[in-house]
């Protein structure tokens, strides 16, 4: 008896240690590409994460023109710059959440894993058919190597896509 | 190009069987169902030299091991295919700009979100939740409800009547007749000598 009460106590406590842990750290899956981070505790239902964490996970640093990833820049409205950075003492905080909503961006979220899944904007997907350039991928054969669609310029190609199901 | 979530474990044995001469690609990720704006397969779209679109997503039966469920005969279309490497732009089934910009739709919002749940479930998938996954199946099922992609994929990763109350042949039975995929719209060639060309 005395046996199962303490292997329990060490579960319980594994199990509480095990939330407390999953609950400092989150996945953000921004371009398709999964970084751990660790957001800002009691942030309510918006994702706040450091500054240092917007530039490893989505490559976007905050510029006084607005958020910018090498060509690109999104202007920070400026009378809701407080909706989207935080100052609390030596660290600096960015909605990442807020900003996807300015830009029109997808979020989805899984709150058992600790998943934010940021989508395609609707300009990105929609710009390159609209000039009716075919989309670039990069996809590997059978053998892992890579392959890009770009590869086939001066070629016709026939894209054709199956399913085992 | 497979769109497969299983990747190489699902796709591999039938590219292997078919030994294809051209360059076979696995899509583990669906990227080429949410770049074209894709629904089903198979799907093709036709691309010329200098990167452009000629013909956007249609039905792509190339041959009729099919022809029985969808009732669609495949030698138009391959015979469509021929004659535009034979012909590029001058090929009457290239399409016009017009003719594009008519066909080519923006996607909604709601496509783009059930983009997103299906890529987050595929996430969660990978990472061997598959039960986890599934919420994000179908929220992605409901906001696109005639992707046909995100149903088959998702039904094929799990028990379809058990986790999703329904399976492939219960939902074509729902259909009552409409065509499971909607048949291309290929202009008719015209017989004798008296094409553009």
């Amino acid at each position: 008896m005395f046996r199962c009460l303490v292997f329990l106590a060490i579960t319980v406590a594994s199990v509480v240690a095990a939330i407390a842990a999953s609950q400092d750290k989150c996945i953000v899956i921004y371009d398709g590409i999964a970084t751990e981070i660790s957001p800002m505790p009691e942030s309510s239902s918006d994702l706040w994460i450091t500054t240092i964490d917007l530039t490893r996970a989505t490559r976007f640093v905050i510029k006084p023109q607005g958020v910018c990833r090498d060509e690109l820049c999104f202007p920070l409205p400026k009378n809701r710059k407080a909706e989207f950075v935080l100052k609390k003492g030596a660290t600096t905080w960015f909605n990442l959440s807020e900003f996807a909503k300015l830009i029109n961006q997808p979020v989805v979220t899984d709150q058992k894993n600790g998943v934010w899944y940021f989508g395609a904007r609707a300009a990105e997907q929609n710009g390159g058919l609209a000039s009716f350039a075919a989309p670039n991928f990069t996809l590997p054969d059978l053998n892992g190597k890579l392959h890009s669609l770009s590869d086939f310029r001066g070629k016709k190609v026939l894209l054709v896509t199956w399913a085992s199901w | 190009m497979a769109q497969d979530t299983g990747g190489a474990r699902d796709a591999g044995p039938w590219i292997t069987a078919a030994k294809p001469e051209f360059t076979a690609l696995i899509d583990d990720q669906q990227i080429v169902t949410q770049k074209y704006h894709m629904v089903n397969v198979p799907t093709g779209v036709w691309i010329d030299e200098r990167g452009r679109i000629v013909r956007p997503n249609e039905v792509a039966f190339i041959d009729d091991r099919f022809k029985s469920f969808t009732n669609m005969d495949s030698a138009p279309y391959v015979e469509a295919i021929r004659d535009w490497v034979a012909h590029g732009a001058k090929s009457i089934y290239a399409l016009s700009e017009d003719a594009l910009k008519a066909t080519i739709k923006p996607v909604n919002k709601d496509r783009l979100k059930a983009d997103a749940e299906f890529a987050l479930g595929t996430y969660l998938y990978k990472q061997g939740k598959g039960p986890d996954a599934i919420p994000h199946f179908k929220e992605a099922q409901r906001l696109d409800p005639d992707n046909w992609n995100y149903k088959r994929q998702a039904w094929a990763l799990s028990d379809a009547d058990r986790d999703y109350g329904t399976n492939f042949r219960k939902e074509v039975q729902k259909l009552n007749g409409k065509p499971y995929y909607e048949p291309h719209k290929l202009p008719e060639k015209k017989k004798g000598n008296d094409q553009p060309y």
